[in-house]
């Protein structure tokens, strides 16, 4: 025994044997190929007239070769649409069993003596069929149900072993069922490669159910002529029973040390699940009537898995069913799809028994449970997006598919993948685990070639060989890939759902824009009137009394003040709607000269006072100019007005360049603020000092925010009471940003 | 001073036209002030029509219109008035409260000679009123025209 990796295997080579033309038979019947019109004997095994009669050679009529009898009934059958012909004959004096069917060179008519020791009578054999299918009537299990159809076979074909067989995807065979009589060693649990069944014999295996080879050391009977007359090609055997097997298979067999083999195959839903596969240590043969319950056992057992298969299937489906809605009823109710997903992870990952998760949409990726780093992930949604052809894809190798992605293996062997866009690169992708495993070989599944020469053998030894298998996962169900993509059908649903949702509220807030805008015109024209209006009237009385008192005088000025106060609220508030409406132009901005125009403007306001400016060359941005100027007026006013009790007031303003992104800084020595109240300083109409002590609206800072992030940047502000403010903003370079304008 | 035309001023609002009054009153003015309260009205004085249509001949001195009046809008005025090359010459000051850009855009498209937003310091409406009326009222002479029976 011994626990290593297998190299692939390459034996294809016995993939090319001609087994459908192997030239002859096996000696322990007769063939013959007749013209179905003529019912002219076209070819015949060297062995026909010895077994069927002296007249069974090629050229000969059928009737003279047989009996009349014989040949009128194969004439009837010819004419008939039976595809098949299966009776005992009498021919002279002797029952010889006799089995046709119609094949593109001819009719082949196959001739077989009974054998000497007689089975059990047709009439014995179905009661077993019927207590078969009561007696599995009950097992839920596959596994159990071929236990007990490997004990029937046996009974019925009394062979030494009787093995179960079922492929897995790739073929291998395992022994899923056995019964035995000791004779031959136990096979149970074992796998056999894809290779000890060729692709061609598969094929041949699903065409032609039933195959008997009673004596493996048997002599080729050939046929004469060799090539049929018809078109001078050898004569296909695809559905002959008598059909000569390969060589290597032969050898197979006597290394196995089974000299006589049967195999009966089941077919499920058209495809070969697997095989029955009978052995005896020495020759052995059955006669037809046996065959045919085989057959018919194999077709029964071929039902019933099939059944149970159907209803796993449906089980489980119901069961992902039940997953599948709570988790869609989550998603529906939540404010996003990934959302929904986050906050699901059990039933994210119970929808398809998965052990990591994720979901790729909007450019933003979301992992649940075990998952390859979020880097690979977007490497593998760039390579399903390349291959996938279907919606899906689904592998329990990836790094046998793909096997750039062997570092992911241990979370992700197994990968079941959907796409849930047309447009975009969507994807919701399920991992499983690399799960490894001992697989035990019924012997090293390397064919060898013999030393010296380039034939082919089949293995000498069938005692247990080891294989770890790594890099594989649990392979997904039908079930749970079904159920995935039902799944995606109804999360497409979702985000289409929720894309006509966005659009139906962008068409509303588009309405509200436009009701805001025509409410912001109305604002700026009617309300700013009636404190207009207080000003002028207050101002009116002012000049025709004459004679107030101060104290009428002051409340006349607090009149005039507060009106004038209202009215500049109503300004700063239009101006910081207003941003959020207009469109941005946008252009390269050179932030020096901006800077001077600032200062320019504002010279009225420090006209009188010491400021000491130390500007350093600030780097040009990409932006609106006239809005980037109101941004910079509001920090260097700011600044200004926060510095007018320091003598010099230092006002520093910066810029560096960085590779994606451009900062600015504007700093001062002024009264600074607390840190403690940082978070409401860019807030509309917040102030943190008192009106008294300094004017404003408190709009400055909430509007100048606006105007950063609307060009796809931010501010921040750092402050220490009585040492100064330092506000930077940082803009995005071109083509970095994204504007929302 | 006995040609001195009028000022024609186009307001809804009592309120603005009584504090307009005042502000034209303050710097002593010798122009008749005609006040018409929409659109409507405002063209029909221009083109002597209806309520008009008796009025003796020739242009205003200058017209203050406000932006938003009734019937017919002050942009509709001060585009009638531009795209008649007869009326064409006569100055119009756009005197409103809106700040909208689109506003002031249009209006200078339309060929409007002055823009002013009324403040709400009423000190500096008064300062803003009294240019303008000095200017359009006193100090500009009307282009030349054609005697028209005078």
């Amino acid at each position: 025994m011994s626990t290593v990796r297998i190299p692939p295997l390459d034996l294809d080579h016995c993939a090319q044997e001609p087994i459908r033309i192997p030239g002859g038979i096996q000696p322990h019947g007769a063939l013959l190929v007749v013209d179905p019109k003529t019912l002219k004997i076209l070819q015949a095994s060297s062995n026909a007239a010895e077994i069927v009669g002296p007249g069974a050679t090629a050229g000969n009529a059928l009737d003279l070769a047989s009996s009349p009898a014989f040949a009128a009934d194969v004439r009837q059958w010819l004419e008939s649409a039976d595809a098949t012909y299966l009776r005992t004959a009498t021919i002279g004096d002797r029952h010889i069993q006799v089995l046709a069917h119609r094949a593109p060179q001819g009719a082949i008519v196959e001739f077989e003596e009974p054998p000497r020791t007689e089975g059990e009578t047709i009439e014995a054999l179905y009661p077993r069929i019927a207590h078969f299918m009561e007696e599995v009537q009950n097992l839920p299990d596959v596994s159990d149900v071929c236990a007990v159809a490997a004990r029937e076979f046996r009974r019925i074909t009394c062979f030494n072993r009787v093995l179960i067989y079922r492929f897995d995807p790739d073929w291998n065979g395992e022994v899923i069922a056995e019964d035995g009589d000791g004779v031959l060693p136990s096979y149970l649990g074992l796998r056999f490669p894809a290779s000890d069944i060729p692709a061609q014999a598969r094929e041949l295996y699903r065409m032609n159910s039933l195959r008997i080879i009673p004596d493996a050391n048997y002599q080729l009977v050939p046929l004469q002529p060799a090539l049929s007359p018809v078109d001078g090609k050898p004569l296909d055997m695809s559905c002959a029973a008598l059909r000569s097997v390969s060589p290597v298979h032969l050898e197979y067999m006597r290394n196995m040390g089974t000299l006589a083999s049967m195999s009966v195959s089941i077919l499920v839903d058209g495809r070969l699940w697997g095989l029955a596969s009978c052995h005896n240590a020495d020759p052995h043969r059955l006669n037809a009537q046996s065959r045919s319950v085989c057959d018919l056992l194999g077709k029964v057992l071929s039902h019933q898995i099939s059944a149970r298969d159907r209803t796993a299937y449906s089980a489980r489906r119901i069961e992902l069913k039940q997953v599948e809605g709570e988790l869609l009823a989550h998603l529906a109710t939540s404010e996003s799809l990934q959302e929904g997903l986050r906050d699901s992870p059990r039933l994210w990952l119970a929808l398809t028994d998965a052990t990591g998760a994720a979901v790729v949409h909007d450019s933003q990726t979301f992992l649940v449970g075990e998952t390859p780093p979020i880097e690979r992930i977007a490497d593998l949604t760039r390579r399903l997006q390349r291959h996938i052809e279907q919606d899906h894809f689904v592998t329990d190798s990836l790094e046998r598919d793909w096997p750039e992605f062997r570092d992911i293996a241990p979370q992700a062997s197994g990968l079941l993948a959907i796409s849930i866009s047309q447009i975009h690169a969507s994807y919701i992708l399920w991992f499983r685990a690399e799960v490894t495993r001992t697989v035990e070989w019924a012997g090293d599944p390397r064919k060898p070639v013999e030393p010296g020469t380039n034939r082919l053998h089949p293995r000498a030894s069938f005692s247990i060989w080891r294989e770890q298998v790594r890099g594989r996962s649990q392979p997904w169900g039908r079930a749970e890939i079904d159920g995935a993509h039902e799944f995606r059908n109804a999360m497409v649903n979702i985000v289409l759902r929720r894309a006509e949702e966005r659009a139906e509220l962008t068409g509303q807030l588009q309405r509200s824009n436009r009701e805001l805008e025509s409410f912001s015109y109305s604002v700026s024209h009617d309300l700013r009137a009636p404190f207009r209006h207080i000003v002028g009237y207050t101002q009116l009385l002012r000049d025709s009394e004459t004679a107030l008192s101060e104290k009428s005088q002051h409340y006349l000025d607090s009149i005039v003040e507060a009106a004038a106060t209202a009215g500049q609220l109503v300004d700063d508030l239009l101006s910081f709607s207003h941003l959020g409406r207009t469109s941005l132009s946008f252009s390269s901005v050179d932030m020096n000269k901006l800077f001077q125009e600032v200062r320019r403007s504002l010279e009225p306001d420090y006209r009188d006072r010491q400021v000491e400016w130390q500007v350093s060359k600030l780097p040009p941005t990409w932006g609106d100019a006239a809005l980037l100027r109101q941004a910079l007026i509001n920090l260097v006013s700011n600044a200004l007005k926060y510095t007018r009790n320091r003598a010099p007031a230092i006002i520093t303003i910066q810029g560096e360049e960085g590779a994606k992104e451009t900062t600015y800084e504007v700093r001062d020595n002024g009264v600074g603020f607390d840190m403690t109240y940082v978070h409401k300083l860019f807030g509309v109409f917040q102030r943190l000092h008192r009106i008294e002590d300094f004017e404003g609206t408190g709009i400055g800072l909430a509007l100048t925010k606006r105007i950063v992030e609307r060009h796809g940047g931010w501010i921040k502000a750092h402050g220490v009471v009585d040492q100064g403010a330092a506000f930077s903003f940082v803009l995005p370079k071109r083509g970095e940003g994204s504007s929302n304008g | 001073m006995a040609d001195l035309r009028p000022i024609l001023l186009v307001e809804d609002n009592p309120k603005d036209i009584e504090l307009t009054l005042a502000a034209l009153a303050k710097c002593q003015l010798a122009n008749e002030i005609v006040v018409v309260r929409d659109g409507a009205d405002a063209l029909d004085y221009l083109y002597l029509r209806n309520a008009h249509a008796a009025r003796g001949p020739g242009d205003p001195a200058v017209v203050l219109l406000d932006l938003k009046l009734p019937k017919v809008d002050g942009l509709e005025v001060l585009e009638r008035i531009k795209s008649d090359s007869e009326r064409r010459q006569i100055p119009v000051v756009m005197l409103t409260s809106s700040r909208e850009e689109s506003d002031l855009v249009r209006s200078y498209e339309l060929g409007v000679n002055a823009f002013v937003v009324k403040p709400v310091d009423f000190n500096a409406f008064f300062e803003a009123i009294q240019d303008l009326g000095m200017f359009w009222g006193v100090l500009n002479e009307p282009p030349p025209r054609i005697p028209n029976g005078r």
